[in-house]
């Protein structure tokens, strides 16, 4: 351990930890900054994280300076302030001022720190600004404000060191520098997005959340990616009932601050013309709209004969199926959708978030053969609760045959439209829940959004169905769910699901503390 | 008025053979490296220690302690010699590789074997195509002759050189920049620490010096220490490449003791100013320090002590004379143009301020510029000091602040008059011409 006095605190740090997030604990508050990125290398352009380190002449930025023993830090004396203010005027002396029709305003570095440490009047001729090109389409994700950039590299870097894909660099030199993307190539890795996330001002900014929603609007929900069995930790930005975009939640043990841009797409599912909207029966051939009560009398009168659940449903749900196929004293299965190329980084060839739960809830899992073989073996109507099994498992529907098919799904597909009965449900977005990741790391889905007002959540529909099965002690609510989870599912015996951290859990490991964002 | 005993760099400049291997042997040379090999490598840096020899690219630093910074167990070393001399004024290592690019060569070789190195690069920038081809041919000769490749002299060392042409940035003669621009990279200063000579050319120890400084080293070889001290002072010893530009009798490169006071230098060595002409300013060593006024110029002494306790820099003895009927907001201008054109633009302060300078100053000499404006230039140079990764930020700012303070009747001549018409730039210029 060394020894530092950060403005007059006298403070302990492991060897070897940067003087920038020494002083960041010391501030309670990151000093001023563009180009320092905890997972990426030090760039030291900025220049805005400017201390005094008694004994030295000039003014040292942070984060290129290791703590050493004794060493006596000012970060907000008058030398330092002014040289923070002097060079943040030097970054924008050449932006445009544009806040109004950039995304970026509202949650833009340099509109936050010329608040906190600008405020001063501008002293640049509005007409002696450098100007570069603008809305540059380069990749299909991202688009690129070359006037906004303030050149902290660290898009660059991300390419670079992250991806290693490269395909970034800082073209020109002098104030003609500009970021660009090497000849012959576009932005078009998996991660793309990130350097959207990273980049501090509105130089590169998302083609798909463009201009669709001033940030400060945007209220966030903390959940979980549901694109692949890794898990990222995201945040939900929605408002009025529609998400507009997933950001990255840090969680070091999960996906850092990253995360790929297949998983930022999967909100689009929720919002969805294929979206189921109402519980529908089959009458004379046809599937039409039936009231609840009807809905709920057809279930009654039928003996379900197998339950599938899918490796897109939540633990809880999961668990709540196979007690059901119990109950009924038949067996549970489940399809093998949802594979893919994985990479890797973060997106993993199990495209579907919670495979590791049908494991835990003692669900077999089948393979398309074997499901179909499963359904032939069985008698009574069939429940599929998500997925899709008439599209993945060839001779699914024949096996059913002239058998009641149940189908609680979420989105018009090929079972939906060969079921008996529709029931209408909640995507990831709409409800809580629980997913455990490839690595058994136990995190929680939040709702963030209203589910469409005729869908049901699944746990509720699945509690019922479980009562009305005969089952005197069905869990009452999602607390009494949880806790009836713990006690089934042997992995999480020891465990309060109803107090779970925000890294999540992952069992007989420590919790993974969830760190502040970039 | 002979100068000849202190010609020890440019002793062999202006000889039509200088730079063949056969009238540099002639000369003695190579004995150097002989002898070298017969020193070993720590006698040598000790002797270049005690030599007091600094670097005579412009920060002065200590050749000898800088070798010594190279860490005792390396494996691989490189030495790099920097010739991208691109300091506006500056014309000294071009003399030296165009009339002595075995001296050159001799002194890079010694100076690799002192510190380990087993690959030299020549770095030259690439305005001076036919220097390129000059060093090229010493070093093919070199070859020939067993002073360069495997087992050199039969002393076991081994040693390659490769000759790199530059492509034409300033920065590149700043020694990360150098490095990156010879890796491949884009030339611009790496951050340091680490510095270069713990991690340097493909993250291994690289030592890079400055063509004036190699070419010492093979004289201090020779004859020792306390012989390269005759000349010089205490903390700047030895002889020095001074490159003079400007309307005086004997423009061009003098190689002078350290400590000459420059009146001496001004009189007796260029001849004073050419006839009609007056000496107005001097810019000692290089366009990127601070200009001092004849009268400032007339009591220092040339060396790097005086030079920095009257405020400037010996800097690279690039010098330029500047005549009375110079306008030193033009002159200014074209300074500020040359910053703001080479500034690499990693760095904020720099790459926004220079650019801003360069503006301002434009926007004064069009007669647009106010009062503000002169303050405002003062403020962006505070902004710019001090705060960058290398210093041509900095280099930037010296002329500036101080044309600015020296000579502020002129700026503020292009402003206090304004004519009622609106068109203050024209009037104003008529005035003061």
């Amino acid at each position: 351990m060394v020894k530092v006095t950060i403005d007059g605190r006298e403070l302990e740090f492991p060897e070897g930890t940067s003087l920038f997030d020494a002083c960041r604990e010391a501030r309670g508050e990151a000093l001023p900054h563009f180009c320092y990125h905890p997972d990426l290398s030090v760039a030291g352009v900025c220049r805005l994280c400017q201390v005094e380190v008694e004994g030295m002449p000039k003014l040292t930025i942070a984060c290129n300076t290791g703590v050493r023993e004794g060493m006596v830090v000012h970060t907000r004396n008058e030398r330092v302030k002014t040289a923070a203010r002097q060079i943040l005027e030097m970054h924008l002396i050449n932006h445009p001022v544009d806040c109004p029709i950039c995304d970026q305003a509202g949650e833009c570095g340099l509109q936050d720190q010329y608040m906190n440490h600008g405020l001063y009047e501008s002293e640049v001729d509005k007409d002696d600004k450098v100007h570069k090109a603008k809305a540059e389409v380069i990749g299909p994700h991202v688009i690129l404000d070359k006037e906004r950039c303030v050149l902290c590299s660290r898009c660059v870097r991300f390419c670079d060191e992250v991806t290693g894909t490269g395909e970034m660099g800082i073209f020109n030199r002098g104030d003609r520098a500009e970021i660009g993307i090497a000849p012959g190539k576009e932005l078009a890795n998996n991660y793309s997005l990130n350097t959207v996330d990273i980049c501090p001002v509105g130089a590169l900014t998302s083609r798909d959340f463009r201009f669709k929603k001033r940030v400060w609007l945007l209220k966030s929900t903390a959940s979980i990616c549901p694109g692949c069995a890794t898990g990222c930790n995201v945040r939900v930005d929605h408002e009025a009932g529609r998400i507009f975009r997933l950001k990255p939640r840090y969680n070091k043990e999960v996906n850092g601050r990253w995360m790929c841009d297949i998983g930022r797409m999967t909100y689009r599912g929720v919002h969805s013309e294929k979206r189921l909207d109402g519980p529908m029966l089959r009458g004379d051939g046809d599937l039409a709209p039936v009231s609840w009560s009807d809905l709920h009398t057809f279930l009654a009168e039928r003996q379900v004969g197998l339950w599938i659940s899918s490796p897109a449903q939540t633990l809880e749900e999961q668990a709540l199926l196979a007690a059901l196929g119990e109950q009924a004293r038949t067996s549970g299965g489940v399809s093998t959708a949802g594979r893919g190329d994985g990479d890797d980084l973060l997106l993993h060839g199990d495209r579907t978030p919670n495979r590791t739960g049908l494991e835990w809830t003692d669900l077999q899992q089948h393979d398309p053969a074997s499901l179909v073989a499963l359904v032939r073996e069985t008698s009574g109507a069939v429940v599929v609760h998500g997925g899709d099994p008439a599209e993945t498992a060839p001779g699914f529907l024949a096996a059913v045959g002239g058998r009641a098919l149940i189908f609680l799904g979420t989105h018009a597909n090929a079972t939906s439209k060969a079921a008996t009965v529709v029931v209408p449900m909640s995507v990831w977005a709409e409800k809580d829940g629980l997913f455990v990741n490839k690595d058994g790391r136990v995190q929680a889905v939040r709702r963030a959004v209203a589910r469409p007002e005729q869908a049901v959540e699944d746990w509720r529909f699945l509690v019922d169905l479980w009562s009305a099965a005969g089952c005197a002690d069905a869990p009452a609510g999602l607390p009494a769910l949880r806790r009836w989870l713990a006690e089934r599912v042997p992995a999480l015996n020891d465990l309060d699901l109803n107090a779970l951290p925000a890294g999540g859990l992952a069992p007989a490991t420590a919790p993974a503390g969830a760190g502040g964002d970039e | 008025m002979s100068h000849e005993q202190y010609k020890i760099l440019s002793r062999r400049f202006g000889r039509a053979d200088a730079h063949n291997l056969a009238a540099y042997e002639a000369d003695g040379g190579y004995a150097a490296l002989r002898k070298s090999f017969e020193m070993g490598r720590e006698a040598v840096t000790e002797e270049v220690k005690n030599a007091g020899l600094r670097g005579r690219g412009g920060a002065g630093f200590p050749t000898g302690v800088k070798w010594g910074f190279v860490p005792k167990d390396a494996e691989t070393v490189y030495f790099m010699v920097n010739a991208d001399e691109s300091e506006p004024g500056t014309f000294k290592d071009r003399y030296l590789i165009d009339y002595d690019p075995h001296l050159v060569l001799e002194g890079s070789i010694i100076s690799s074997y002192a510190v380990r190195a087993e690959l030299c690069v020549i770095y030259i920038r690439g305005e001076f195509g036919w220097l390129i081809d000059r060093m090229q041919a010493a070093v093919d000769e070199a070859y020939a002759k067993g002073y360069l490749g495997k087992d050199i002299l039969g002393s076991g060392y081994a040693l390659e050189v490769i000759v790199h042409k530059g492509a034409g940035a300033y920065i590149c003669g700043e020694e990360t920049g150098l490095i990156n621009s010879v890796t491949g990279r884009k030339g611009q200063p790496s951050i340091k620490p680490p510095f270069p000579a713990v991690q340097g050319f493909l993250d291994k120890p690289t030592i890079v010096n400055n063509v004036e400084s190699v070419a010492a080293v093979p004289h201090i070889v020779t004859n020792g220490a306390a012989v390269y001290r005759e000349h010089g002072t205490e903390k700047s010893a030895g002889t020095k490449l001074f490159s003079v530009s400007g309307p005086v009798r004997n423009p061009g490169v003098h190689e002078i003791p350290l400590g000459l006071p420059f009146r001496e230098f001004f009189h007796e060595w260029l001849g004073g100013m050419a006839d009609g002409e007056e000496l107005k300013a001097v810019i000692v060593g290089g366009s990127s320090v601070p200009i001092l006024t004849a009268d400032e110029a007339m009591n220092i002494n040339l060396d790097y002590e005086s030079c920095a306790e009257a405020g400037t820099m010996l800097g690279s003895g690039g010098m330029i004379i500047v005549p009375g009927r110079c306008d030193m907001v033009e002159l200014i201008q074209v300074l500020m143009h040359f910053y703001w054109d080479e500034s690499c633009g990693q760095c904020t302060p720099c790459r926004e301020g220079t650019g801003w300078l360069h503006r301002l100053v434009r926007k004064l000499r069009r007669g647009e510029g106010t009062l503000a404006d002169l303050d405002l230039i003062e403020k962006v140079c505070s902004g710019m000091a001090g705060l960058t990764i290398c210093p041509l930020s900095d280099a930037a700012v010296m002329p500036m602040r101080s044309f600015l303070q020296k000579f502020r009747p002129e700026f503020e001549a292009l402003v206090q008059v304004q004519d009622d018409t609106g068109s203050p730039s024209r009037w104003a210029r008529e005035i003061r011409s």
